[in-house]
């Protein structure tokens, strides 16, 4: 029978109270801007400090409001932005453009609440281009971008960590400067701590996908890792996947799952389009076939032990290594959050093809993968989608391989019929592989 | 009709456009190493310094299927253009390949290269700033800038002196000047030179060896200098984009119906690869190329100036239109391109309030030429109703 996460309503209001404190909060510090991006350094600013995401916020509502994401794209579009750009960019700039914002809790909130800063980093060359565009839609809004130049095993990389370093350091300056607010070095060490510690539990909780049956499916774990990436900062978000952690070991141990039946385990590369596709994953699990580990519900907001020797490593960190770690002064505790960030395997397959290569082969390995789903977005250039091109050259020969493109949250750019005939094959294959292989 | 002197050294300058693995293998001819480098962020004068010539990897203008099978469809044509160059082995005669990590497409084209064309242990890429005007931005640039030195003295089995260094970033700031004086011939009413010409001068200067190029270059100038005016040159239209090295583009600009001439283009394969200088005599060489890399025109890859959001290019644009006056811009970028059509969403309003009427040209290999002259003619109907009256 399958498991239900009892834990699900409480990240569920995590992350409305989230949106809703950004929407109605009457006073406070509105910060727009990339998760990409550490966040603990706006926390320093205080306590009221509500945090508006591009990513996850464009992403839930288009879960939430398929019609409102259509209407915001078009008007995105309609603005000048290009078919072929971030379909989450222009859902984000649709709504300023439209002049209203939809959450996750069914609200509609006409007029667009203007941020008092954006805080962003530069994470393809359209990124923080994103928040540029909306900087000036709104009229001028201050925005400072931190160029996370990552990929590879960057995190390892003094220089790399150092100019990253530097440049969140600045970045303090300039908040203190900008919001006229006086800086807690306190509030910030405790902010970075809890951050650090949301990204290793998420880390572990992924990692106990390696089971059989896996705990958690695709969708799952689309819905519970919303926390690490809107706001990671908390004590109540370290207090949420502590939780989490708890449950999913107790699903291992008494061998529980959301979805049990997985005859066919599958890694998958790509954005949350089973999300918004749901028809996708009814294919898969209707022939007991279940996305267990996939980069970037593991990666974009998860840290593990990574290249470790020059072999990638899905096994978790030690949450206790958190509790150990040195964060007594601003700097000590910016470097880490850098290191911690840029360890982002997300981070690290955006830029280095060897570390994505590496990563795939350890993620089929250490998940016992039957099949490789590769579901490149079509409109995003950061979701490593030429790199799959290679992945597919390279693991064809190795392990049954689909590839279909898909987007994001444009309905539009994808070929459902195309890619739910490929899903059947995909199966077919996997079937036909095992077979031979018994 | 007798050809004018400048007619013989231009057409030089195209031939090598033309040909440039010809011209890259006549430099290997000679003795000297040749390095493809893939963005002009590669700081060309430490490949000079260690002997090396740097030569751009550009397209071949064939239609290709083959790097679908090695690159998603929807990265731009001039990197899939460029990674088939690889693929078809038509630059393995190259010591060696450089990039520095700029946008992804083209990163990516680099990759099919380093993976699939087999320059995997010929190959270096350089970790460049994203954003190109954060305050740490220098001192990252240094630091690569170091190894990249480094790597190259493993090369060439001898260390790069400052004194090399030095004499490169001269060689380079003398071919920046020359290659400016050109394009200002521009700015006049009646230019001696026309646009067409000039862009095709400034693509060849990135495939040749500085010292031939600024050879010809004075030549070239000294002969410009003494020579009329083309004639009636139409609507002045300036060209701002992407990396385009389809010279036809810019021949057709000049073959319309109505008479038109281009008086500038900002883009990474014309001005944006040169309108900037390195500080000379500097103690510390490689912070002087930082410094002057820096004080480019930025990539619009490259450009958001912290604490505003700024786009700093825009400033170069808005200068460059007050100094070539040019009626109209057209926008010219790759079709798939991120970065290039975002600031043109920013661009269009400042150039309304400047009352210029814009348009967009998106490049594709699948397009065919015929619909830019359409595009093209019918963005001149709108230039004569709205500024100026044409022939």
């Amino acid at each position: 029978m399958s498991y239900t996460v009892r834990s699900w309503s409480e990240f569920k209001n995590y992350q409305t109270t989230c949106y809703r404190n950004y929407l109605f909060a009457p006073e406070g510090l509105r910060v727009m801007g990339s998760t990409w991006s550490v966040l603990a350094p706006l926390k320093g600013l205080g306590d009221d400090v509500y945090i508006m995401g591009g990513e996850p916020h464009a992403a839930s509502t288009a879960g939430t409001f398929p019609e409102e994401a259509r209407e915001d794209i078009v008007a995105g579009e309609t603005a000048g932005l290009g078919f072929h750009s971030c379909s989450y960019l222009k859902l984000f700039v649709g709504e300023v453009v439209r002049d209203k914002i939809a959450i996750t809790d069914k609200t509609i909130k006409e007029g667009y609440p203007k941020p008092d800063v954006i805080w962003t980093t530069h994470l393809c060359s359209q990124h923080s281009k994103w928040y540029q565009e909306v900087s000036r839609r709104l009229g001028g809004i201050p925005m400072y971008a931190t160029d996370m130049i990552g990929g590879g095993n960057a995190e390892k990389d003094p220089k790399i960590v150092n100019y990253v370093s530097d440049q969140i350091e600045e970045g303090i300056l300039w908040l203190e400067k900008v919001t006229g607010r006086e800086y807690s070095d306190e509030l910030f060490i405790k902010a970075a701590r809890n951050e650090i510690k949301c990204l290793v539990l998420w880390g572990n909780i992924c990692a106990l996908n390696r089971h059989a049956p896996a705990p958690l499916d695709e969708r799952r774990l689309i819905a519970l890792f919303p926390p690490a990436v809107v706001d990671r900062t908390t004590d109540e978000s370290v207090r949420l996947y502590e939780g989490l952690l708890k449950e999913v070991k107790h699903m291992v141990e008494t061998g529980e799952s959301v979805a049990p039946d997985q005859r066919y385990r599958i890694v998958y590369f790509g954005i949350a389009h089973t999300y918004g596709h749901p028809e996708m994953s009814r294919i898969l699990r209707e022939v007991g076939a279940e996305i267990v580990a996939s980069v970037y519900t593991f990666g974009t907001c998860g840290n593990f032990k990574g290249i470790v020797d020059g072999k990638w490593s899905w096994d978790p960190i030690d949450p206790a290594w958190v509790d150990a770690l040195d964060l007594s002064t601003r700097r000590k505790a910016i470097v880490e959050l850098a290191k911690i960030v840029l360890g982002w395997p997300t981070w690290q397959g955006v830029r280095s093809y060897w570390a994505l290569e590496t990563m795939a082969r350890a993620m089929i390995a250490e998940y016992k993968a039957d099949g490789l789903l590769l579901a490149p977005s079509r409109s995003c250039e950061t979701d490593f989608r030429n790199g799959y091109v290679g992945l597919q050259r390279i693991f064809k020969s190795e392990i049954p391989t689909i590839e279909y493109d898909s987007d994001q949250v444009d309905v539009r750019k994808m070929d459902l019929p195309g890619a739910q005939r490929k899903t059947e094959l995909f199966v077919q294959l996997m079937k036909a592989h095992k077979e031979r292989s018994a | 009709m007798m050809k004018k002197g400048s007619d013989t050294i231009i057409e030089r300058f195209r031939s090598i456009t033309e040909n440039p693995h010809e011209y890259a293998k006549s430099l290997q001819g000679q003795g000297h190493r040749v390095a493809g480098y893939m963005c002009t962020h590669v700081p060309e004068e430490i490949l000079y310094a260690a002997g090396i010539v740097p030569v751009r990897i550009l397209t071949s203008h064939v239609s290709q299927a083959m790097t679908r099978s090695y690159m998603h469809e929807t990265y731009c044509s001039f990197s899939h253009d460029c990674a088939y160059q690889g693929l078809t082995h038509n630059y393995d005669f190259l010591d060696l390949i450089v990039t520095s990590s700029s946008c992804i497409h083209m990163g990516e084209a680099f990759n099919v290269w380093v993976r699939f064309a087999g320059f995997e242990g010929r190959s270096f890429l350089l970790p460049y700033p994203h954003i190109i005007e954060t305050k740490p931005a220098a001192s990252f640039m240094v630091s690569s800038f170091g190894e990249f030195k480094q790597f190259l003295e493993k090369i060439v089995q001898k260390p790069i002196t400052d004194e090399d260094i030095e004499k490169a970033i001269r060689i380079y700031n003398r071919t920046r000047r020359l290659l400016k004086q050109l394009w200002e011939f521009l700015r006049r009413e009646n230019p001696p030179i026309t646009g067409p010409d000039v862009a095709s001068v400034t693509l060849a200067s990135q495939l040749m060896d500085k010292q031939e190029c600024n050879q010809l270059l004075e030549q070239l100038i000294r002969s410009v200098e003494t020579e009329p005016g083309k004639g009636a040159t139409g609507a002045r239209l300036m060209v701002s984009g992407g990396a385009c090295d389809d010279l036809g583009i810019f021949d057709l600009i000049e073959t319309l119906d109505y008479s038109a001439s281009l008086v500038f283009i900002d883009s990474c394969t014309a001005t944006r690869y040169f309108w900037f200088e390195v500080p000379e005599a500097r103690p510390d060489k490689l912070q002087a190329i930082a410094e002057g890399y820096i004080s480019r025109i930025p990539c619009p890859a490259k450009d958001n100036v912290p604490g505003t959001g700024e786009k700093k290019r825009f400033r170069f644009i808005q200068q460059f239109i007050e100094e070539f006056k040019p009626d109209g811009v057209v926008f010219l970028y790759q079709r798939f391109c991120s970065p290039q059509p975002m600031d043109v969403v920013a661009l269009r309003p400042i150039l309304d309030k400047l009352g210029i009427p814009s348009t967009d040209l998106e490049l594709d290999t699948t397009l065919p030429v015929t619909q830019f002259r359409t595009q093209l003619e019918a963005f001149l109907e709108i230039i004569k109703r709205e500024v100026v009256p044409l022939e």
